[in-house]
């Protein structure tokens, strides 16, 4: 049976769906026991599962993420949360260093299933140290899958996916994207890593959103078909490994292509996206300059007014593309 | 005159200003309403727009230029107008001799031989395939850069009027023609309710969204460039669907084609009485801003909410675009003077064999309600309570199931 359920609702379920079906899983975090995630996310889950399965973590992200990829290699399956994955960067050693690494130095003899939760994103006042997209720079390390849910079907299903994954895997989850809510079976069952939803379908342009870009990237769509032009979303749902052929295909159609993400523009997701569609067979039916659409190229700021400004917003979309329709 | 390009005061307080690029090249045709150069400021880079449509001639800034507000750095020409002043620019100096010795009304310039072809991946690609040479063509994008459109309209002249197909089927189609002042966008939100299977053909009548006017400017003309497009797209039958204005084309279509017309379902149909709402035209026509434009769209329907949000925004940013404001003048001063119809379409119903309908809105405050008790015998009738000018947004539901059975009965009467 399928319900409404939030984006949060979602991910616990997800979580308490692996808890009950391997008793090897293991969630860790900060404050994810009796307070419940900084998020809610886990909620009510160690008074079901023991603090033995929902363990709280010492505010050391460095030791908390060390304590999971320990544990992984020995065969448990650690669901680490980081409060806001800005943090992660106090345990890039074992995410980057460890973790991505190890299967491949020790030829294959042990593999690390573990997966980072990665509360991410603008929006929520949070400022520059814990409200930024940090996606690109795992996706851009061979060893770690990193993947990008927009919907609350999607984080559940890719969650449950990245379980039981035998290697790390990142989960970003969209702050603003919580309280979402969407259609979600009961149940358990895996949304494939590595394959691009095709959100909406149109002739005139193709529309690459991540994340929280999905909702913003669609409601755009409608402003656009409004006006006779038809854009084509979307959503990689897998940034590592990414979907190209879907994209490809896409760009093939319409010919022409904007990457819309709220991670700094700069050496970002839409740069390697761009670059790939550059690179193949599908640049020779482009009949405009490649767009990206990305966050500006400054510190999240605290004022809300500018935080709302360096993320694109659905306007700004619709604005870039229907200047790339009409070029 | 030729008109006069200067570089404008964005800021206050601005008194120089640096030129970073034009987006149309020299000798190129503009458009009004058109991105035509940029400039930097201190705090942004700004687009600037063509203030008239013709020729740009005498180009005088280059990129990098630091220039004091107020400099002429180019000129617009209408067409047929000459160069009237030699045009002392060392890197241009056959230019004036070259306007003069050819009207610049002819064309714009192709790229000299042997220059590089600014055109995009999918152009390359496309005059690969066609056997097309790239520098024989005018580029439509940015910067004179050929586009894909530009390969793919250039072996035959684009005939007809400008169309697309928003669905394609195998049953017979059906060919939507707006009203005074739309275009085929209008038919979008009616997209969803269309009987499965049939293909819809939408098209702008001539002095309407993209298509230009031509020189007839009555209904038989008009009838008479769709019935021509319907030859360039191969559809040899068809169910017609038009409202208010179109809806007198589509009478005259059947009349004058009765081999091309299955059926006729009119929406508030002009041509079934002597007046329209005189104030309504003129207001609607003389607006320039979206403030001045809504309260006359709100005549259109009777509850505005079924208006959606940004309809005069998109409304006036078409006619600016496309220019379209001298020829929607003339079409109403041919077609609807002072609020009068010219055109009667009785005549040429009486005439038609194919199933009517016409939907009039009891609340319509552009064609009378009134005009039903005109419509000639054969003709069906539907009076819609609470409905305004537009029943295919006020009562998209009922008039997609009424147009649905009217083309069935048009198909069911044909195989007879």
């Amino acid at each position: 049976m399928t319900r409404e359920l939030t984006y949060a609702e979602a991910i616990r379920e997800a979580l308490a769906l692996a808890l009950d079906g391997d008793s090897n899983v293991v969630l860790m975090g900060e404050d994810i026991g009796l307070y419940g995630g900084a998020f809610g996310v886990t909620g009510d889950l160690v008074a079901r599962f023991g603090e033995d399965r929902v363990i709280d973590t010492p505010i050391s992200e460095l030791g908390g993420a060390g304590l999971a990829v320990g544990a992984a290699l020995t065969g448990t399956r650690p669901i680490y949360e980081f409060q806001f994955s800005d943090f992660s960067m106090l345990a890039m050693e074992q995410i980057v260093n460890q973790a991505a690494k190890l299967r491949y130095m020790l030829g294959g003899a042990v593999s690390v299933p573990v997966v980072f939760r990665m509360p991410t994103g603008s929006g929520l006042g949070g400022a520059a140290q814990h409200s930024q997209s940090l996606q690109a720079w795992f996706a851009h390390v061979p060893g770690l899958k990193v993947l990008e849910p927009a919907t609350p079907y999607d984080a559940k299903g890719l969650l449950l996916a990245a379980v039981a994954d035998p290697d790390p895997v990142l989960l970003f989850e969209h702050k603003l994207l919580y309280k979402a809510k969407g259609p979600v079976p009961e149940g358990h069952y895996t949304v494939p890593i590595g394959e691009a939803a095709l959100r909406r379908v149109g002739r005139d342009l193709t529309l690459v959103a991540c994340g929280i870009m999905v909702p913003r990237a669609l409601e755009a769509a409608r402003v656009l078909a409004d006006e006779g032009i038809e854009a084509e979303v979307i959503d990689p749902r897998s940034l590592r490994p990414l979907d190209m052929p879907t994209i490809l295909a896409s760009v093939k159609k319409t010919s022409r292509l904007m990457c819309v993400y709220e991670g700094v523009k700069a050496f970002g997701v839409g740069a390697e996206i761009a670059a790939a569609v550059a690179e193949s067979e599908a640049f020779d039916y482009l009949d405009a300059a490649i767009v990206r659409l990305g966050g500006a190229d400054a510190p999240v700021p605290y004022s809300p007014a500018l935080e709302r400004a360096m993320a694109p917003q659905s306007e700004d979309i619709v604005a870039a593309a229907r200047q790339l329709a009409r070029a | 005159m030729p008109v006069e390009i200067v570089l404008p005061r964005v800021d206050m307080d601005m008194e120089r200003g640096k030129f970073s690029c034009w987006f149309v090249e020299e000798g190129a045709r503009v458009e009004k309403g058109l991105p035509l150069f940029e400039i930097e400021t201190d705090k942004a880079a700004m687009e600037v727009d063509a203030p008239a449509s013709g020729w740009l001639r005498e180009v005088s800034a280059n990129p990098g230029d630091v220039l004091p507000v107020g400099t002429v750095i180019a000129r617009i020409y209408a067409e047929g107008e000459a160069a009237a002043t030699p045009v002392a620019r060392p890197d241009a100096p056959a230019l004036s001799v070259m306007a003069e010795a050819r009207p610049p009304a002819a064309s714009p310039e192709a790229p000299a031989a042997g220059a590089r072809v600014r055109a995009t991946p999918a152009a390359r690609r496309l005059a690969r395939g066609a056997g097309v040479d790239l520098s024989a063509l005018c580029g439509s994008g940015p910067w004179g850069r050929v586009q894909a459109r530009d390969v793919l309209s250039s072996p035959r002249a684009a005939r007809g009027l400008h169309r697309e197909w928003l669905v394609r089927g195998e049953r017979a189609p059906l060919v939507l023609i707006h009203g005074f002042g739309a275009d085929l966008n209008v038919w979008r939100r009616w997209l969803d309710r269309l009987p499965a299977g049939r293909g819809a053909l939408a098209l702008d009548l001539p002095g309407h969204g993209r298509s230009p006017l031509g020189e007839r400017i009555e209904v038989d003309g008009f009838a008479d460039e769709v019935a021509a497009t319907l030859a360039a797209e191969g559809v040899g039958f068809a169910h017609v669907v038009a409202h208010s204005l179109g809806a007198a084309v589509a009478v005259a279509l059947a009349a004058r084609r009765p081999d091309l017309v299955g059926s006729l379902t009119l929406l508030a149909p002009v041509g079934f009485g002597p007046d329209v709402n005189g104030a309504f035209l003129a207001g609607f026509l003389a607006a320039s801003s979206p403030d001045a434009l809504r309260p006359w769209l709100a005549e259109l329907v009777e509850d505005a909410s079924a208006l959606g949000d940004g309809l005069a925004e998109r409304t006036l940013r078409l006619r600016r675009e496309r220019d379209l404001d001298p020829a929607q003048a003339r079409i109403a001063a041919a077609l609807l003077p002072g609020g009068a119809q010219v055109y009667d379409a009785r005549p040429a119903m009486d005439a038609c064999k194919v199933p009517i309908k016409a939907i009039f809105g009891r609340e319509d405050r552009i064609v009378p309600a009134a005009h039903v008790r005109n419509a000639p015998g054969h003709v069906a009738t539907h009076v819609l309570a609470g409905i305004g000018h537009m029943p295919h947004w006020e009562a998209r539901d009922l008039v997609a199931v009424l147009a649905a059975d009217n083309a069935a009965a048009g198909d069911a009467r044909a195989m007879r």
